[in-house]
């Protein structure tokens, strides 16, 4: 289905839902950060800066409880947390770069464990792509083979029109349901032309080209050469869309506490620490080899997709430049 | 908008290539730290040479931003600390190295300074390609009192160029000191709220050189890992007080956090009260003694009650 919306019926429909009591999330101003955060109006979406960081913490957010506990004499007593408890959400404005990568945090979630607190909050999220107009000198999508207007992930589309609105196209029934909701902000599309979309200025990766090199070169001094920069910080992990690691840990008293989930990351030393105290990642080469393997051979070993969508958050945010698009793009030259 | 004059870097560069090229040819070192370029138009990566030959491969320009000392220190271990090694350095970033010979972790003669006559880096490299102006030069720069550093083995020629413009950091303090401590509470209370414990800010600090850092021990847990209130507000309370005396006022931390949390006002407001009480500065002398790791007679005590 295809309708257009004028800008501000768009902000009507948020508004409106948002009256309603729906948890509405776009990227909005934070301390002067910009995030995907919950919105209390439509006048705080910010809709021409990609955020900081990526929209996957709408299902797996950076820190959550899963159980409590509490301590009486020699019992203890567990709390859950009851997924159901979950809001229904409206995920807006989201980037192609970071839609696209949903689809590759479900494959993991619901691969032999079904996690189901990310699960249920992804039932219950209603994801509004919107298209890229505009990228800098770390986007690089479409190198590896996502596009600026990538449909991947996305109930409902929205692509920005020459002369202001937006053309939407559903691509579920979640998205279907919202535009038939709503049917009277929407009006049927007009011959308006679409906005230029960005064009990222990279060549295409060959990724069978790096995941052969890959399979082969676990040992090479390119890791060194590459790596030993590295200062094994959380920063790229955290930042980009597709990352999936955490961590459990206990907080509390002995009387009374939580379980958590955290955010983990392959560049920590403490990712790979055992309790013996032996490391079998005991250097940061090791580490940062790890990040460019999970991403380009394991994750395609395992599920048949790359588990990055070249956001180039980690380029920008990297405290020491190291570039993933430079990385991968040498390593596809490689014999 | 002033512009601040960097066309100096282009010798500079030459001349380090030129010297780097000497010692690691003459055996004087076994490696030299310095900055190379990356892809990304303007974006320069540490980088770590041992053959002359990658010489060429050295520069300095206003996005040579890193404090390189953080990888003279025992937390990197990846880079091999036999012989002498060279080190490009701003001033800022040898007063980090003078602060870890005073704290016994280096020795000046197993170090080849190569100091830089810097008239300023950028504030941010998330978009590299940017012009130094009186907007995007590092604040730091605007309060830096070693833009010639002393004491090298090796200075390029060049004289500073530092037009005289506001100081930021100070302004800013002055600001948060007049708001009553509630204020003041709710401002920090919202920027740490924004901490994602990404730990970026501590794995470039030249001075977070603990084997094992007290926020990473579960064996017990010491401060809460999780990146919330409780967490975050012992993070950053523990590590503007362990730098205290030592912070070198790189900013590196500030620059690198994701969340561009302000944190080094923290640190410099530290700082302010060090030289305060106990007249101390980082500075290009080697103290032994910091002001928080000796007791002194003379100090003033008034505060115990
Ligand atoms: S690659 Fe960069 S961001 Fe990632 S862990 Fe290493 S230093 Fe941190
Ligand atoms: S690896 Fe980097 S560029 Fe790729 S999706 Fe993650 S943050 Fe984006
Ligand atoms: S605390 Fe920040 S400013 Fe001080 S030395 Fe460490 S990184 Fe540099
Ligand atoms: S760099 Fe910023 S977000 Fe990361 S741990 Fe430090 S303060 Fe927190």
């Amino acid at each position: 289905m295809q309708k257009f919306i004028t800008e501000q019926n768009f902000n009507t429909l948020i508004d409106r839902l948002i009256g309603a009591g729906k948890r509405v999330v776009a990227p909005k101003l934070n301390a002067g950060t910009v995030l995907y955060e919950p919105l209390s109006g439509s006048g705080e979406m910010v809709l021409d800066q990609l955020p900081r960081r990526s929209g996957k913490e709408a299902f797996f957010p950076l820190c959550e409880d899963i159980v409590s506990y509490e301590k009486e004499g020699q019992k203890v007593k567990l709390t859950d947390i009851d997924p159901a408890l979950f809001p229904e959400t409206l995920l807006v404005a989201v980037r192609p770069c970071d839609t696209a990568a949903i689809p590759v945090l479900d494959a993991v979630f619901s691969w032999d464990y079904k996690d189901q607190f990310f699960l249920e909050r992804r039932n219950k999220t209603t994801i509004i792509g919107l298209a890229c107009t505009s990228s800098d000198d770390a986007c690089f999508c479409t190198a590896v083979g996502i596009s600026p207007d990538d449909r991947r992930g996305s109930d409902l589309f929205m692509t920005q029109l020459e002369g202001g609105g937006y053309l939407c196209e559903t691509h579920s029934e979640k998205g279907e349901a919202l535009l038939t909701a709503h049917a009277e902000l929407f009006t049927e599309p007009n011959s308006q032309k679409a906005k230029p979309l960005a064009k990222p200025e990279v060549e295409k990766v060959d990724l069978q080209k790096v995941k052969a090199w890959l399979d082969n070169n676990f040992e090479d001094p390119a890791w060194d050469s590459i790596a030993t920069r590295c200062v094994g910080c959380g920063a790229c992990a955290f930042v980009c869309p597709a990352c999936h690691c955490f961590d459990i840990v206990d907080e509390g008293t002995e009387k009374s506490g939580k379980r958590r989930k955290n955010w983990d990351a392959c560049g920590f030393w403490k990712f790979t620490h055992h309790a013996s105290g032996h490391n079998p990642r005991d250097g940061q080469p090791k580490r940062y080899r790890n990040r460019i393997m999970h991403k380009f051979k394991y994750y395609d070993d395992k599920f048949g997709q790359t588990l990055c969508t070249g956001c180039g958050r980690c380029i920008r945010l990297c405290p020491v430049g190291i570039d993933i698009a430079e990385i991968v793009g040498d390593i596809s030259r490689k014999n | 908008m002033t512009m601040i004059d960097t066309t100096s870097y282009t010798l500079i560069s030459e001349a380090i290539k030129t010297e780097a090229k000497r010692i690691l040819t003459d055996g004087t070192v076994t490696a030299v730290v310095g900055y190379a370029a990356a892809r990304r138009k303007g974006s320069v990566q540490p980088i770590v040479i041992t053959t002359p030959e990658d010489a060429d491969k050295l520069l300095f320009s206003k996005g040579a931003v890193n404090n390189l000392a953080v990888y003279l220190t025992k937390a990197k271990k990846e880079i091999p600390k036999t012989g002498r090694i060279g080190i490009v350095v701003k001033g800022c970033d040898l007063k980090a190295l003078v602060g870890l010979m005073g704290e016994s972790q280096l020795k000046r003669e197993n170090l080849y300074l190569i100091g830089i006559p810097c008239s300023g880096v950028l504030g941010s490299i998330i978009q590299p390609d940017t012009e130094l102006t009186e907007d995007t030069i590092a604040p730091k720069c605007l309060e830096c009192d070693v833009h010639m550093p002393t004491g090298c083995d090796f200075i390029p020629q060049g004289a500073p160029i530092t037009p005289e413009l506001e100081k930021k950091y100070a302004a800013e303090i002055a600001r948060l000191e007049a708001l009553t401590p509630a204020e003041r509470w709710s401002y920090w209370k919202e920027q740490f709220s924004k901490c994602i414990k990404c730990y970026a800010c501590r794995q470039v600090c030249p001075f977070c050189f603990c084997e094992q850092c007290l926020c990473d021990r579960n064996k017990p847990q010491m401060v809460e890992s999780t990146p919330r209130p409780a967490g975050n507000f012992a993070w950053h309370v523990i590590r503007a007080m362990h730098l205290a005396g030592r912070c070198a006022g790189c900013a590196e931390c500030e620059r690198v956090c994701p969340m561009d949390i302000p944190l080094n006002l923290l640190n410099r407001k530290m700082a302010k009260e060090l030289k305060e009480l106990y007249d101390h500065e980082a500075g290009l002398e080697i103290n032994e003694k910091g002001p928080l790791s000796m007791f002194n007679e003379k100090d003033d005590q008034s505060f115990i009650k």
